[in-house]
Parts: structure tokens; C-alpha cells; sequence
């Protein structure tokens, strides 16, 4: 048995041009500087990363970006989800305006995101007042780092599941309605399990983008240490005064979790493919 | 069609309208509060003091000199993403290899990797500190607190952007018409310009428009690796959170709508690209 060719042979021209652009950018850009942080991490020593990690500052930090990205990228695939139903099915004015707006996020520069939010959040600010007067303070609280966290992360989902609920063959839910389901039994047992794949691939997409988030959060979290300090900006404290080994572990710790995490969603996204079958 | 005879007629597929109206109800709330107020806050306080005052404050050095860098910024990033994603889409889509899967996992890999540590990763490999950075530094080439870690940190962030759009159009359009072209004589290079690149053009605008949105105001990593300085490495983002961290509200504020009048124009030139070429552009979103 011969071993099988690392490239088939084909007559396609720009294999080495084509391979070397992206081998060498990729390696230039990513790969090499991801290869500094964690041969950083591998100099200071093992021990010494994990005692970093283990300060209560830095723990503190690690658990609330992962707790609030978590409950964020929750409510946006629930919002996500009910969007992107209401967008493909209904018909009603301004819809259009709806659907492109939906990837302002996407758009919308962090900073400007950031500001924007604190100010109307804050206590003199337009939701930020109504809330007072509730007795619920917003900005600078975990309750601000929230709704950032779910402003960066709302187009994901609705994106993702958009497209599958255009695929829905309207036969199926005739035939659940013939067989006498009624429509929230049909929505329930028939559409929702179609949609459950896409479904997670939007809520990874989203959890990734919110468990690494800085730019929108900073400004609205109040970064109050133990409090409303989130992972990142303690990274950013930590260059700023030359800490590197500190600032790397913390790097290394939110690289390994975030990857952990990646992992165990495309898990259950083969297994919720498997049993739903091909969707 | 007249209604007036049979009132309350509605098919199985569909649901009642009492839960209809809530759940649109529902959505065009949640996007009123977490998109529109924001988007309109950002006007409203940049124009809080008149027009002028908005347009004053961008006029001055520091602000001129910031939109220019975001300007360079962008115009060396996207090409370099453009040129990059248009090789790796030719490389993965024309040969088959072992380890494809692999790379197209490497290439997705900056999406889920958080922007500060990509810019704490840049620092790591060029900074001063570095065997690398500091040989560069003796030649006269700084990477970290220059324009070329800020160029770096932003291809990094806005890396699998046009390269993922590509792919999916890349893979439904096959190799034959390559390869007829191919047959027929015509050069490397012009099988190319004339064959591949007019049928990947819609989905190479589209994924280099993400890109120049997303490249324009990355934040997080340029923070890191700029330095921050004042006229030199001050990016429009960068400049705004040292305009609100000094409480010059209005100035902060005028520069974000200047960013976001051009993140408008992105959305608009995506929203009519997809109206116009939903054929091509639907290979990406089946992938």
C-alpha cells in the first residue's frame, strides 16, 4: 500500500504561488505570534501560569467575561431565533429596514458601540434614568456589561438560522397539521429541531465573539476590580505596566478556555446533526 | 379577494394572528432598543452642540491626523486580506491535499481568538522585549507601537473575512470552467482574470466590504499594539476613547458618527449587493 500523496497532482496552475501566499501570511500573521504568546507561557513556567490564573483578581475576571458572554449569547440565541422566524415568514412594513439593521453590530466599530451604549445607560441617560427611577442601575454595573456583550453578539444566530428557515419545505408542517398537531405543537416538535443546528452554530459564534470582547464593554462596565473588571481589560492593565509573563498567562488561560469551549459546542453540534439528521 | 365573508380564515401553516403580532411586536421592540437607540444616541450627542461644534472638532490636527492613519490602516489591510483570501480560496478549492480541513480551521481561527490577546500576541512576537523585535528595532524597523504592528493587529482580527466568502462560491462553481480555459490554451494568469475572477467578483466585494467595516474600527488589538500616541498611532477609535476619557463628549461622539456614517454606507452598498446578486452571494450562506 502506498502512502496517499500529500497533493494529488492535478493541472490547475498556482499551486506554489497559491500555497506559499497563504501558508506564509497565515504564519506571519497568526500562526507565529499565536507560537510567541504560548512560548511565553512555556518560559514562565507552567506553575508560574497557573498562579496567575489563580489569583482571585484574575479568576474573578476569567469567570465574569465567561458568566455574562455565556447569558448573553443565551439571550441572543432565544431573540436570535424568534428574529430570524419573524424576517423569513412575516410580511410587514419596514421589514426590510429590520433585516439590514440587524447587522449594524456587525458594522458598528466597538468604541463607538461602547460609547454609545453608556450614554444611554447611564444614570442621565435615556434608558439609564428610566431605570433609576425603577431603582435598577444599569451602566456600570454587570448589568451594562450584558447588554453590550448581547449587542455584539445579535446578529449571529439570526444569521445563521435565516437561511434554513428559507429551506423549510411548508409540505412538512402541512403534513404535522393534517396528522392534527396544532401549530405551537408543529413549531415545538417540527421546526424548532430543524432549526437547532444553525441554532448552535450562531450561539458559538456569538459566545466567541462576547467571552473575548473588549472594545464595547470597557466603557460601559465601569471596571470596578472583582466586580466589573472583565479578563481582557485586566490583560490590557497588565501591559500597560510591563507585566508580560502576568498579561501572557492570562492570554494562554483565555486562548485554552475559549478553544474548550469551540470544542464542546461543535460536539454537540454533531450530535444534535446526528440526531435530527442531515439539516 | 374579499375578507368580509369569511372573517377569521387562516391556513394550518400559519400562526394565530394574536401570536403573530406579538412575536413582530417582539422583535421590532428588541431591535428598537438594542440597535436603533444606539445608533441614534451616537447623532444626537455629537450634534448636541450644533452642527459646527461636531465639525469643528474634527477639523483640528489630531483628529485630521487620526482619520488619515485609519484610512492608511485600511487601504494596506484590505488589499493584503483580499490578495491573501483570493489565494487561499484558489489553493484550497483547485487542489485537493491532505490536511484541508485542517487549514480552513487555522484560517477561521482568528474569529474565536479575543482581540486584545491577538494584539498581546503581536506585542509577544515584535516587541522590544522579543529576540525579533528587538533585531528589528536595531535595523530601524519598529513593529509594536508603529504603523506596522497596527496594520498587523488588524489583518490578524479581520483575517478569514474575505477568504471565507470565497471558499463556499469557490466550491460550488467547480474547476470545469477552469479547466475548458485551461484546454484551450489560455495562460495561468489569464484563466484568472477572465474566467474565475468575474465569477467570484460579487463575493469578493461583499467579503472585502466586511472586511473594510470590521478594519476600520478594530479596536481592541490595535489598543494594544498601537501605544496610543497622539498624532502619530492614534487610530479614529483609539481617538475617541481618549477623547471620552478626557470628557470632550461632543468630539468623541462627532468622530464616532463619522465612523458610523461610514459603517452606514457599508451596510447600505451590502443590503444592495445582496438584493442584486442573491445567486451568487446564496453559495455563502448554504455554507
Amino acid at each position: 500500500m502506498t502512502a496517499r500523496p500529500l497533493v494529488h497532482k492535478t493541472a490547475m496552475p498556482g499551486l506554489g504561488l497559491s500555497a506559499g501566499i497563504t501558508l506564509a501570511m497565515l504564519s506571519i500573521v497568526v500562526l507565529l505570534p499565536i507560537g510567541a504568546l504560548l512560548m511565553k507561557g512555556a518560559s514562565f513556567g507552567l506553575s508560574n501560569v497557573l498562579e496567575v490564573v489563580g489569583r482571585e483578581r484574575v479568576m474573578a475576571s476569567l469567570i465574569l467575561s465567561f458568566k455574562l458572554a455565556l447569558l448573553a449569547a443565551l439571550f441572543n440565541l432565544v431573540f436570535g431565533v424568534l428574529l430570524a422566524w419573524v424576517l423569513v415568514r412575516y410580511r410587514f412594513p419596514g421589514k426590510r429596514l429590520l433585516d439590514a439593521a440587524v447587522d449594524l453590530p456587525f458594522a458598528l466599530p466597538t468604541a463607538v458601540a461602547g460609547i454609545a451604549l453608556t450614554a444611554l445607560y447611564a444614570p442621565n441617560g435615556t434608558f439609564g434614568s428610566l431605570a433609576v427611577q425603577l431603582g435598577v442601575k444599569i451602566a456600570y454595573t454587570q448589568a451594562g456589561i450584558f447588554i453590550a456583550l448581547v449587542f455584539v453578539g445579535l446578529p449571529f444566530v439570526t444569521r445563521t438560522v435565516q437561511p434554513v428557515i428559507e429551506e423549510i419545505d411548508r409540505e412538512v408542517e402541512e403534513a404535522s397539521a393534517t396528522l392534527g398537531a396544532s401549530r405551537l405543537y408543529t413549531l415545538r416538535h417540527v421546526i424548532l429541531p430543524m432549526l437547532t443546528p444553525a441554532a448552535l452554530t450562531g450561539f458559538a459564534l456569538a459566545l466567541a465573539r462576547a467571552v473575548g470582547e473588549y472594545g464595547s464593554v470597557i466603557f460601559i462596565a465601569g471596571n470596578i476590580p472583582l466586580r466589573t473588571e472583565i479578563a481582557p481589560l485586566l490583560i490590557v492593565i497588565q501591559l500597560e505596566e510591563f507585566n508580560y509573563d502576568a498579561a501572557a498567562a492570562i492570554g494562554i488561560a483565555m486562548l485554552v478556555i475559549s478553544f474548550a469551549m469551540l470544542l464542546a459546542i461543535n460536539l454537540i453540534q454533531i450530535v444534535s446533526r446526528r440526531k435530527m439528521g442531515h439539516v | 379577494m374579499s375578507d368580509t365573508t369569511l372573517p377569521t380564515f387562516r391556513t394550518a401553516t400559519e400562526e394565530a394572528p394574536l401570536l403573530r403580532a406579538a412575536l413582530i411586536g417582539i422583535a421590532v421592540a428588541g431591535l428598537a432598543v438594542l440597535v436603533f437607540a444606539p445608533l441614534a444616541v451616537v447623532f444626537a450627542e455629537a450634534l448636541k452642540d450644533g452642527w459646527l461644534a461636531a465639525v469643528e472638532s474634527l477639523g483640528n490636527r489630531d483628529a485630521r491626523s487620526a482619520i488619515h492613519l485609519t484610512l492608511l490602516i485600511t487601504a494596506i489591510a484590505v488589499p493584503a486580506n483580499a490578495a491573501f483570501g483570493i489565494a487561499a480560496a484558489w489553493f484550497i478549492t483547485k487542489f485537493d491535499f491532505r490536511g484541508k480541513a485542517f487549514l480552513i480551521t487555522l484560517i477561521d481561527l482568528p474569529f474565536s481568538v479575543s482581540p486584545v490577546v491577538a494584539g498581546l500576541c503581536i506585542v509577544l512576537l515584535f516587541g522590544a522585549n522579543s529576540a525579533l523585535g528587538g533585531w528589528l528595532i536595531a535595523h530601524g524597523w519598529p513593529i509594536v507601537f508603529a504603523i506596522p504592528g497596527i496594520v498587523l493587529a488588524t489583518i490578524f482580527v479581520t483575517f478569514p473575512f474575505v477568504a471565507r466568502e470565497l471558499i463556499p462560491v469557490m466550491i460550488e462553481q467547480g474547476r470545469a470552467e477552469e479547466e475548458a480555459a485551461l484546454t484551450l490554451g489560455a495562460s495561468g494568469w489569464r484563466t484568472f482574470w477572465t474566467v474565475t475572477l468575474p465569477n467570484i467578483r460579487w463575493a469578493l466585494l461583499y467579503g472585502t466590504l466586511l472586511c473594510t467595516a470590521r478594519a476600520m474600527g478594530e479596536f481592541g488589538a490595535v489598543a494594544v499594539v498601537s501605544g496610543k500616541i497622539r498624532g502619530q498611532t492614534a487610530t479614529m477609535p483609539i481617538t475617541i476613547e481618549m477623547l471620552y476619557n478626557e470628557y470632550l463628549s461632543v468630539a468623541a461622539f462627532s468622530m464616532a458618527a463619522l465612523l458610523t456614517a461610514l459603517a452606514l454606507v457599508t451596510l447600505c452598498l451590502k443590503t444592495l449587493l445582496e438584493l442584486r446578486h442573491a445567486d451568487q452571494l446564496a453559495a455563502i450562506r448554504r455554507h
